[in-house]
């Protein structure tokens, strides 16, 4: 190419590259490439599942842009979908709300205890296959209907989702008081050799009560009366504030349209607010329910799971009943095959204070609460021990691995994983190294 | 000289590692399981060999590929083989522009996924593809800190979930699939026929064929580490998980309180992975200016980004169906152009330095 030819080449580059740039602009200014406005869509941050005998019931949370001068410019409602699978039901609630078929601001997961004769693999299947939604979302099962417990109102927020995610909050995880699970904890055990899964229970509690007894170890109150479900169908009446949909709902069970309902789940009436805690916690095996973990259980599942910040344990000696706060634990789960046989050790050390005693407080010696006397260690050994115990007899009793033994087996031992496949929990002899030290 | 040799190992460093870090984790979890990081070690062990022998072919030569062809065939033959190479990078920019394409709609654009986004990324792509090697080298100046600072990050985001326990128990993959996994993501290792390009185009002293090679070696440890952290993170899940560089730093605990900060260091990524595609680009157009003999890059890269409009328009919905095919067949000609071509180029008549 002749230079000349070049120069002018260039000279037009140039001009070509600032139309395009300005038609750009114009684009962007004038339509925003078409994104889309906030306040004409609706967001899914939790969905709450239901199930009949044929079908899903999803209800989802929605938080809803308005523009508002108060500052208080999110309304939260929801909407119920049905169908053969949980992606069935979605697609309802999207076709009613418009808003992208995906759940990338999902933040929960929430499962009724109808679920529990379903398995909840096939159920959740569709939330981690491909990219239909991020795995981060934790997922809880409830005591009675999700959709009921979704809208249910709360004191402390009017966002129900937000109330139940601080009820399974990281720093509740630090305290050994939830078994926090996440889309992508449940996936995994999906994949898993074991199998086998857990996430947090969570039970309702009239606000400002609390239930007797329990050693220092129950979180609980009053059961709230189950509020309106005015639409008498025991399928799909949305429960709490939410207008229920034609027919109660009971047209769910044909076709796979399904019941719907849609309305404001903070306009409950009557009913009173309600709080929540998630200190037992459900296990699934096969993706099918096998049990809930008490309190005790719970607490012994989430020392050997996560980094204890400050958790609480009560113990007996024989003189009084003690609260020991236990913080910089390390936990560790020991799988080795000796002739054959699985042994297990459950190792668990922290260093422990004394955070309460049930006699009256004598200010000299609270100055020695960071050093626990020998029997004061004994009984909090031996408390975590019998917690171990029954946690490995409920795994056993069950043929539930949520501890992952099966998988360890496979992973570490992988030769003897064939033959231990089906009996390893069975065969299993466990061990436990439980130290608990002074702080001081 | 147009190009240095610091700007080839930040190419072979950077543009390595980031050309690899959407589909390609996804991929190849999909067919060698948790014994992915061994099928990629194959592949960088071979390219890596190449890249050696290429580096260490341009301290007994400073002529340029085309006039070794041309010493040696004749100018028509050059001219005939150079044309093919652009037919390569081409056709070798095809996936990686549908994975930018669906990576950008996955990740920033969400709500809105129209081909008409994306589009206006052909009007980068035009004015690179029309830049010389001294532009290209300039590019990976540019994207040396730009990376390093956002792998950093996205690695830091990313340690605390990840178990490096996933990937056990090791080699239990049947080898026909660990093989095949190298071998179907051979379409990812473009690197020496990137350096066979730069032949004369870059002052070689002593040493340098080795800092090269460290360079690649250095490009494939932060693959491989990335491999580690993708499958330690999500194990069996890992096929279901695509545009694995936007999933890792997800559960970071500030993310939570603060928001996606992640997307900061995914879009500064952005820039180095797009600099990455056009280097494809470039060479292809280079190529053809020395097949055709005409010196106007501008139009050749119209040309050229025509083209792949066009295949991104037309199989726009047959993503899957392309990638399908291109893993199955197209490792032949990675191997024809990235492995067997740079080894033949020591075959060819060169004037000793």
């Amino acid at each position: 190419m002749k230079p000349a030819h070049r120069a002018k080449l260039r000279r037009f580059s140039v001009i070509f590259f600032w139309v395009l740039f300005i038609a750009l602009a114009v684009m962007f200014f004038t339509n925003d490439f078409g994104i889309v406005d906030i306040h004409k869509t609706s967001i899914i941050v939790a969905i709450g599942i239901d199930s009949t005998e044929n079908e899903v019931q999803v209800t989802a949370q929605l938080a809803v842009p308005k523009p508002s001068q108060s500052g208080d410019n999110i309304e939260y409602t929801e909407v119920q979908g049905s169908g053969e699978t949980v992606a069935d039901a979605l697609n309802e609630i999207n076709a009613k709300t418009g808003f992208y078929p995906q759940l990338q601001f999902c933040k929960l997961v929430l499962l009724g205890d109808s679920c529990k004769d379903k398995n909840i693999f096939r159920l959740m299947g569709c939330l981690y296959r491909k990219n239909y939604s991020e795995l981060t979302a934790l997922v809880a099962m409830c005591d009675g209907k999700a959709s009921e417990i979704l809208s249910m109102p709360t004191v402390t927020s009017d966002m129900t989702t937000t109330v139940i995610q601080r009820a399974l909050a990281d720093e509740l995880e630090k305290s050994a008081n939830v078994s926090s699970a996440n889309l992508k904890d449940i996936a995994l055990s999906n994949f898993s050799r074991s199998k086998a899964c857990y996430m947090p229970f969570i039970e309702a509690n009239v606000q400002g009560t609390s239930e007797e007894g329990g050693n220092g170890d129950n979180v609980g109150g009053d059961e709230p009366q189950s509020g309106g479900s005015s639409g008498g169908g025991d399928s799909s009446g949305s429960g709490g504030g939410s207008s229920s949909g034609e027919g109660g709902g009971e047209g769910g069970s044909e076709g796979g349209s399904g019941s719907s309902s849609s309305g404001s789940g903070s306009s409950g009436g009557e009913q009173k607010p309600v709080e929540f805690t998630a200190r037992k916690t459900a296990i699934f095996n096969n993706g099918k329910f096998a049990g809930i973990l008490n309190e005790q259980q719970a607490f012994a599942l989430n020392i050997l799971e996560y980094d204890i910040h400050l958790a609480v344990l009560p113990c007996d000696t024989s003189e009084y009943h003690y609260t020991i706060g236990l913080g910089k634990s390390k936990s560790a789960i020991d799988v080795k095959i000796v002739d054959g046989i699985p042994e297990v050790t459950l190792k668990f050390s922290a260093y422990g204070q004394v955070v309460g005693i049930k006699k009256p407080v004598e200010p000299k010696e609270t100055t020695k609460d960071d050093k626990l006397s020998p029997e004061i260690i004994e009984a909090a050994n031996k408390t975590v021990e019998e917690r171990f115990a029954s946690l490995m007899d409920i795994s056993r009793q069950t043929d539930c691995d949520f501890l992952g033994i099966k998988e360890s087996i496979f992973k570490y031992h992988h030769r003897y994983f064939e033959g231990l496949e089906e009996d390893a929990l069975q065969k299993m002899r466990v061990k436990y190294k439980v130290d608990v030290k002074s702080r001081n | 000289m147009k190009i240095s040799v610091r700007q080839i190992c930040f190419i072979l460093i950077f543009y390595t590692a980031a050309s690899k870090l959407l589909l390609y984790p996804t991929m190849l979890s999909g067919y060698s399981g948790r014994d992915l990081l061994f099928s990629a070690l194959i592949n960088f062990v071979v390219q890596g060999i190449v890249i050696w022998a290429v580096a260490y072919l341009s301290s007994k030569t400073d002529k340029t590929l085309f006039e070794l062809l041309k010493d040696t065939f004749g100018e028509i033959p050059a001219r005939i083989i150079f044309g093919f190479f652009a037919a390569f990078f081409i056709v070798c920019t095809i996936i990686p522009l549908f994975e930018q394409k669906l990576y950008v709609h996955a990740i920033f654009y969400d709500t809105v996924p129209t081909v008409l986004v994306f589009l206006p990324i052909f009007i980068f792509t035009i004015y690179a593809g029309s830049k010389s090697f001294k532009n290209i080298g300039c590019c990976a100046d540019v994207c040396m800190p730009i990376f390093l600072i956002s792998m950093a990050f996205i690695f830091f985001m990313s340690f605390t979930e990840v178990d490096f326990s996933n990937l056990l128990p090791v080699l239990k993959t049947p080898a026909s699939k660990v093989f095949g996994g190298s071998m179907k993501t051979a379409l990812n290792f473009l690197e020496p026929a990137y350096l066979l390009m730069f032949l004369g185009h870059f002052r070689y002293k002593k040493g340098d064929a080795a800092k090269m090679t460290l360079s690649y070696a250095a490009g494939a440890a932060i693959v491989l580490l990335f491999l580690a952290v993708f499958y330690g993170i999500y194990g069996e899940l890992t096929y279901s998980r695509q545009f694995a560089i936007s999933k890792t730093s997800l559960y970071f605990s500030a993310i939570d309180v603060i928001g996606r900060i992640d997307l900061y260091t995914l879009y500064a990524l952005e820039v180095v992975m797009l600099f990455a595609l056009v280097l494809n680009i470039q060479l292809a157009v280079q190529c053809l200016i020395k097949c055709t003999g005409w010196d106007c890059p501008e139009i050749l890269s119209v040309a050229v980004n025509a083209v792949l409009a066009t295949i991104l328009l037309t199989c726009n919905h047959f993503f899957t169906a392309l990638q399908s095919f291109f893993a199955n067949w197209l490792w032949i000609v990675v191997v024809i152009f990235a492995v067997i071509a740079p080894l033949s180029a020591w075959a060819l008549k060169r004037r000793e330095r």
